[in-house]
């Protein structure tokens, strides 16, 4: 952690609208995260967790404040400039590992480097070196349905870290995991925030998990509750 | 149609380019065609059929045209009475026919003069299939009438006799009815005629007609004149010459006509099933491209999620709007290929359509050419457009956060 922040929000605000009726889901959340950082997002059902990663990620734009992440205020960037930027600067874990089904593990890893400049050696290289980083080099191509709930976790966690991005968002990474699976899958994030500095920022549910991050940001009902760092 | 090309040009255009520049892979569509086999299959097949009766329209048109088109030689000139379409309406007394027979302009061969008198008359025949009959025609000619029809080759039997009640057949027509073997006899105009030979005309227009001794048949029919003339002139260019000789001539107030041309004017004889055709593909393609669109919806409400992630990867609006339209044109584009391959089922095979100018039936073959497959997979990628462009439209729009909850 250098202490420079890679996140900035400034009272950032969304809400979604039901025909005219306005659902405030977060209101005024200030928040800087410091680079090479490893945050968990907290808090009950309907805190606003998922909804705070989507925007620091990219993935959805708030109705109100502004934030920086990786040194672009995302209020400025149109739809094209901000798939750009997530392709370049994101890495996405998800639940339900989100890989696509006719492709591949090699190929599902390899599909971030498909929007960059890279050939096709050297995206093989950095698909082998990802899947190598998650001991999966046995089964680059295997199909998702041939793989493990873990192994298909750790083919995600492969395709969040192949182009090297800055920041990693994790949404309840270990929610569809046995207790092993989750454990062996928190350890690989701790490495790669410890080893590589990437920037985590995760939202569980799982206290387990969440004791793997160094902070935890809680949320109430779309409020900054508290953030603590974590004792080990 | 212009319109049309206007839209379709650019948008294939982009398309090619989005293939080779964006980076979903192609690879991706085509596997995720078949994650899905049942529904694929049967929008492909249902496609398929679509295309196969759009080639086999076409080829029945090109069939049919081929059949007239081939059967006229660029240096001969058919004369027929002014304004009668076809020779069957047309009347030359006997006396005009000895002038134009003395014209310096007809072309002799060891032979004689290459100028043949021709009488038409239509005779129906029992269909070999038993479902009644049909108007053939009957044509009287003399040997010189043979010989100017070069494409015509005599396959079996001999040719027939001037003078006595013999007929030769095409080989193509025997199939299509009865009573037409070599030694078989037919009746008509009052006379017994004989088949004594077999004839190919290579698919031309004589393919329909039946040959004989135009003496014989004007005198079975108690006719006095003729129907029309052919005439060999030393080249194509002559027939203008030819044409300007006979206009000018009072005594014979007749019209001549280039043989090509002549025969290029009864291609009109497919207009009714051209148009028969043509309906019944537009009402399949409308229910063929909705079937295709059908299927792209299903397909992307069952990928939402899919289409999140590649979105949320960094994957643009477009890239996925151009990826779903080639996944429409890729499945449609089997549906083509299903679909030229049951047409070429159809090649070859002999049929016969009624020439409505003269009533009667003129035999032909379907004919699926390349370029006739090559229209049918382009229809098939058309439909590929048209059906895959709005599910495709729809891909592209889906809100990233409903994507990702997996809508």
């Amino acid at each position: 952690m250098n202490g420079d922040p890679i996140i900035r929000l400034w009272g950032v605000a969304k809400s979604y609208y039901r025909e005219t009726l306005e659902i405030p889901v977060l209101q005024g959340i200030d928040l800087d995260i410091p680079s090479g950082g490893y945050y968990a997002l907290m808090g009950p059902s309907g805190s606003g967790k998922t909804t705070l990663l989507n925007l620091i990620a990219g993935i959805d734009r708030p109705t109100g404040g502004d934030l920086e992440v990786c040194g672009f205020a995302l209020n400025g960037l149109d739809d094209d400039e901000l798939a750009g930027w997530r392709s370049a600067y994101v890495g996405f874990i998800f639940q339900n590992y989100n890989l696509v089904p006719v492709l591949t593990a090699f190929e599902n890893v390899e599909l971030p480097l498909l929007l960059t400049s890279l050939g096709r050696r050297e995206r093989r290289e950095k698909v082998e070196a990802a899947m190598e980083r998650v001991n999966l080099t046995d089964r680059m191509e295997n199909y998702p349905r041939q793989l493990s709930g873990g192994q298909e976790q750790r083919v995600a966690v492969a395709r969040a870290i192949v182009s090297d991005p800055e920041l990693l968002v994790a949404d309840e990474p270990t929610g569809a995991l046995d207790s092993k699976n989750a454990e062996e899958i928190m350890a690989l994030l701790e490495g790669l925030n410890r080893d590589l500095g990437k920037t985590i920022v995760m939202v569980t549910h799982d206290p387990k998990a969440a004791h793997h991050a160094r902070h935890q940001i809680h949320l109430e009902k779309g409020v900054l509750d508290r953030t603590v760092e974590v004792n080990r | 149609m212009a319109l049309l090309y206007a839209i379709l040009v650019p948008y294939l255009a982009w398309l090619t380019w989005a293939a080779l520049r964006y980076p979903v892979p192609l690879s991706y569509n085509w596997r995720s065609l078949w994650q899905r086999k049942v529904s694929t299959c049967s929008t492909a097949g249902a496609i398929g059929v679509v295309v196969a009766i759009f080639v086999v329209v076409l080829s029945l048109d090109q069939g049919l045209s081929r059949a007239f088109v081939s059967s006229g030689r660029g240096d001969q000139a058919i004369v027929i009475r002014p304004n009668s379409r076809v020779e069957l309406s047309s009347t030359i007394e006997r006396d005009k026919m000895r002038i134009l027979k003395t014209s310096p302009l007809v072309v002799e061969d060891a032979t004689g003069p290459l100028i043949s008198s021709e009488c038409v008359v239509v005779r129906s025949l029992e269909k070999a299939d038993g479902d009644g009959t049909a108007n053939v025609s009957v044509r009287g000619l003399e040997p010189a009438g043979i010989r100017m029809r070069d494409q015509v080759r005599l396959v079996q039997g001999r040719w027939i006799t001037p003078g006595l009640n013999e007929m030769v057949v095409p080989r193509r027509m025997q199939g299509r009815f009865m009573g037409l073997g070599l030694g078989k006899k037919q009746t008509f105009g009052g006379r017994s005629w004989e088949v004594v030979g077999v004839f190919d005309g290579a698919g031309s227009a004589f393919d329909s007609e039946i040959w004989v001794d135009v003496v014989a048949l004007m005198q079975a029919y108690r006719r006095t004149m003729f129907s029309s003339a052919l005439v060999r002139l030393r080249s194509a260019e002559q027939v203008p010459g030819f044409a300007q000789m006979v206009d000018h001539d009072k005594r014979l107030k007749l019209e001549v006509r280039a043989e090509p041309d002549y025969y290029a004017d009864q291609t009109e004889a497919g207009q009714p099933i051209r148009i028969l055709g043509n309906l019944i593909t537009v009402i399949l393609t409308v229910g063929a491209i909705f079937a295709a669109m059908n299927t792209m919806y299903a397909s992307v409400a069952s990928r939402t999620q899919e289409i999140g992630t590649l979105r949320a990867l960094g994957f643009r609006q477009h890239e996925l709007m151009a990826s779903f339209q080639w996944e429409a044109l890729m499945l449609c584009g089997l549906g083509g290929v299903v679909g030229v391959i049951l047409s070429l089922g159809f090649n070859g095979i002999q049929t016969g359509a009624t020439n409505f100018q003269t009533f009667s039936d003129v035999s032909f073959a379907f004919l699926i050419t390349p370029a006739l497959m090559a229209k049918g997979l382009a229809f098939s990628l058309f439909m590929g457009l048209a059906g895959g462009g709005l599910p495709a439209w729809r891909a592209s729009r889906i809100p990233l956060t409903e994507a990702m909850k997996g809508g």
